[in-house]
């Protein structure tokens, strides 16, 4: 087993192949009670995918996801990964193959840092050398300076230990990561930062990952993909993020998404997206940045009281043009 | 020796007693090295008592913990123990069982009072582990077994320790009474004054009493040892304290 | 005539005279109902040990406590000497008094209630402790001096942990009451230790026992229900 693994897990450059996912019809019914808590799921998360479970609470978004590492069982249906059906497999032999991340993260405090994060690498009979090695490179690839190995989690910020959390997810290469909530209870600006170091993170670890939230705004930053649930356990919309904030699929998803979508719609775009044809020539206003997110760039044109700004790309020269008029049409898109 | 002892008064008498042989108005050998097999007896007692009460408390509770099933069980045992007089539960079982040997019965009715304390601790010590670690743990693939062994026990190794204690006091305390009905223990002296004397009764309990103290003072000191570093790390300097002298450990006894 | 005859002609002699209940050391009922009355002494002896043990470890303890909660570094101390008091086997305390105090039911009261006063003391500390710091604020933010908020505030908050530490004392120190006989004090434990061969004798004796701790525990639970209409209702 370990010589599969060794092969399996060698560091940033070797990461173990991502999965497909796959939700077929999957149904969770618990006894004494009539409706399901998931009712009939069907979606494909393709591999290395982000997709994100999102809902008001009692969608049945949390249950979902725990059905994926059978935490939960499923009543009827299936869920494949990498085209196997869970059902059938051992259940915690499964569960060393799938990263699991929670709110409350849940690190063991009776034990280190170090000893947190080779948890699974243990349990799959990893050699010492090797477990060492993995939990000093995860510690890097998170960004905590080494001697925290050695650390017991109550020595940590909350910050400190949702990355932890990851890191002993992380440690036996998982092909498939389920986080629910991760970044839940974390102050909104260190929340931020997370969220942008997550995604740094998975831009080179390509891990296939199921994310719950029920916050819209962490799912459009978030997912490649979303899955808006409502109250039933039923799936609302599976789209990327920008096309579910352009085409909401019925009203619950509006309703869900907000009022303020336009500007969430402006929030995921960047001045570098647009067509170098929309951009007129430049004739003063305001500096922008090719690179400034619409949003900011609305806001930075609304406060100078301009209608236009001079777009400029990396070496400062001038390259056109952004007007509100430009950006209303886009939000409206 | 004794001179020294003397300026004690009936204390003095006491301690001389527990050092030094000497005959009785019936002419018989006590104190001194006769103490000896009572002190052997008597810790011969505890030990069976204990072991049995460790077999079967320690596994029902860590189990009844982990499944969180029969709660109700495993919290009221601890109230019923201590509502039935340890006295009563020795003479029930001379009355019963009149036929089985006599150290046997206390063995089994010191253990019936061992029990208690034990099952609940461990029970609860289980509970209380942070039932998210646990969720990570079985969301990494831990087994049942591994999750109590890894997670479960060392989180409520303190308690655990907390709860032998407890009864390994009681149990020797009892185990006083026990020549009452026939097993010949350091209550011997306690319960025999015509035997032994009055210096025997004094000198006696000051053995039982310090055995007790070092049971209590010597089981708290494993409590610590077992306590993981992770858990005094978490803890601020006055729960230590209180930990120290048993406080919070046992407030688990409070809730009903 | 052999060994065996014999006890052939002794087994037919008992089959015609059967040895009566109580001469079996049986469980008798009827012994039972006509013997009630000799378990009427040691029964109020049992009650008014424990009542008055319990009552003066209260007092104590409640003190100590309450001095302990203004001058915090008192609690290690404290809870030490009473953590002491609380491992001495009780039975060991009877005799260690008896050159103070001799035999008798003055040494039993002591010795009961060195047992309690550990338990009564970690309960009300532990129950001040458990109070709300926003309901201390609030009260300190109307303007109650300490004594005020300790009285009105704090104490009724830590009315229920009290009162547990109180249930404890009192069941235990029924427990610990069967043996006061050992110190000459009397007591159900006397009356269980009269004849331990009977099974009637320990069957009643003990079930009083264990009556009296129950009932007198139901007690204290229905004053604290009664004294504390705010905890009614939740799950406690």
């Amino acid at each position: 087993m370990s010589s599969i693994n060794s092969a399996q897990s060698e560091g940033p450059s070797g990461y173990r192949q991502a999965v497909e996912l796959e939700f077929a019809e999957a149904t969770k019914r618990y006894p004494g009670t009539d409706s399901a808590a998931v009712d009939g799921l069907s979606l494909t998360v393709p591999a290395g995918e982000i997709c994100v479970l999102v809902g008001p609470s009692g969608c049945g978004k949390t249950t979902a996801m725990r059905m994926v590492n059978r935490m939960i069982d499923i009543s009827d249906g299936d869920i494949l990964v990498g085209g196997k059906s869970v059902k059938h497999r051992n259940a915690d032999e499964l569960r060393r193959e799938i990263g699991y991340v929670i709110q409350q993260i849940g690190l063991f405090p009776h034990r280190t840092i170090a000893d947190n994060i080779a948890t699974v690498p243990r349990l799959l009979g990893w050699s010492k050398a090797k477990i060492n090695d993995r939990v000093h490179e995860l510690l890097e690839l998170i960004g905590l300076p080494s001697e925290m190995a050695t650390r017991y989690p109550t020595q940590l910020s909350g910050g400190q230990r949702q990355r932890v959390g990851v890191a002993r997810a992380l440690a036996a290469d998982p092909p498939l990561m389920l986080m629910d909530e991760p970044f839940g209870a974390i102050d909104p600006i260190n929340r931020e930062r997370l969220q942008s170091e997550f995604l740094r993170l998975q831009a080179e670890i390509r891990k296939t990952i199921v994310f719950v939230t029920h916050d819209i705004d962490e799912a459009i930053r978030m997912g490649d993909k979303i899955a808006i649930l409502q109250v039933g356990g039923k799936l609302a919309q599976y789209a990327s993020p920008s096309e579910i904030l352009l085409h909401p699929a019925n009203a619950f998803v509006e309703d869900f998404v907000g009022a303020d979508r336009a500007l969430k719609r402006l929030a995921l775009l960047r001045v570098s997206d647009i067509p170098r044809d929309q951009l007129g020539t430049a004739n003063g206003g305001p500096e922008i940045a090719h690179d400034t997110i619409l949003r900011d760039a609305l806001s930075d044109l609304l406060q100078h009281g301009e209608l236009h700004g001079r777009v400029v790309d990396e070496h400062g020269t001038a390259i056109g043009s952004l007007t509100v008029e430009t950006l209303a049409r886009l939000a409206k898109a | 020796m004794s001179a020294t002892f003397a300026a004690l008064g009936e204390f003095g008498d006491a301690i001389s007693f527990i050092f030094t042989e000497r005959e009785n108005q019936r002419g018989s050998p006590v104190g001194g090295a006769e103490n000896l097999p009572l002190l052997w007896e008597h810790l011969k007692l505890t030990a069976a008592a204990m072991a049995l009460a460790l077999v079967i408390a320690l596994p029902l509770g860590l189990v009844l913990g982990h499944t969180g099933r029969f709660s109700f069980l495993a919290i009221s045992t601890s109230n019923v123990g201590r509502a039935v007089p340890s006295v009563a539960l020795i003479a029930l079982f001379i009355a019963f069982f009149p036929r089985s040997p006599e150290f046997l019965n206390v063995t089994l009715a010191l253990a019936l009072l061992a029990i208690p304390p034990i099952l609940t601790n461990a029970y609860v010590g289980v509970r209380q582990t942070d039932r998210d670690a646990v969720d990570a743990a079985r969301g990494m693939g831990l087994s049942g077994a591994q999750i109590i062994r890894q997670i479960e026990l060392p989180l409520a190794l303190p308690l655990i320790f907390g709860g032998i204690k407890t009864s390994t006091v009681n149990v020797i305390a009892t185990a006083t009474i026990a020549p009452l009905v026939g097993v010949v223990t350091l209550g011997d002296p306690l319960v025999a004054a015509s035997v032994y004397g009055r210096e025997g009764q004094i000198g006696a309990s000051i053995i039982v009493a310090v055995l007790a103290i070092l049971a209590e003072v010597g089981l708290s000191a494993v409590q610590r040892a077992v306590t993981p570093d992770g858990i005094k790390l978490a803890r601020g300097p006055e729960d230590r304290a209180r930990t120290r002298f048993g406080l919070s450990k046992r407030r688990i006894q409070t809730a009903p | 005539m052999s060994l065996a005859l014999f006890a052939q002609l002794e087994l037919r002699d008992r089959e015609n005279q059967p040895p009566s209940c109580v001469e079996r050391n049986g469980f008798c009922p009827d012994w039972i109902a006509d013997n009630w009355e000799r378990y009427k002494t040691p029964l109020i002896e049992h009650i008014e040990l424990t009542l008055i043990s319990v009552a003066i470890g209260f007092v104590i303890a409640f003190s100590l406590a309450l001095i302990a909660h203004r001058r915090r570094w008192l609690i290690p101390p404290i809870t030490q000497i009473t953590g002491i008091l609380y491992t001495l086997p009780s039975v060991a305390l009877f005799f260690l008094l008896l050159p103070l105090t001799g035999r008798g039911k003055t040494t039993a009261i002591i010795a009961l209630v060195a047992y309690s006063l550990l338990i009564i003391f970690r309960n009300v500390i532990t129950g001040l402790d458990e109070v709300p710091e926003e309901a201390r604020d609030a009260g300190r933010g109307m303007g109650l001096t300490p004594r005020q908020l300790l009285w009105r505030v704090e104490l009724p908050l830590a009315l229920p942990a009290i009162m547990a530490g109180l249930r404890i004392a009192v069941t235990t120190t029924v427990g610990l009451t069967a043996l006061v006989f050992l110190a000459g004090a009397g007591g159900l434990g006397e009356a269980i230790f009269a004849d331990t061969q009977f099974r009637s004798n320990v069957v009643v004796a003990g079930g009083l026992c264990v009556v009296l701790a129950v009932v007198l525990d139901l007690t204290v639970l229905g004053v604290q229900k009664l004294i504390t209409p705010w905890t009614r209702g939740v799950a406690t």
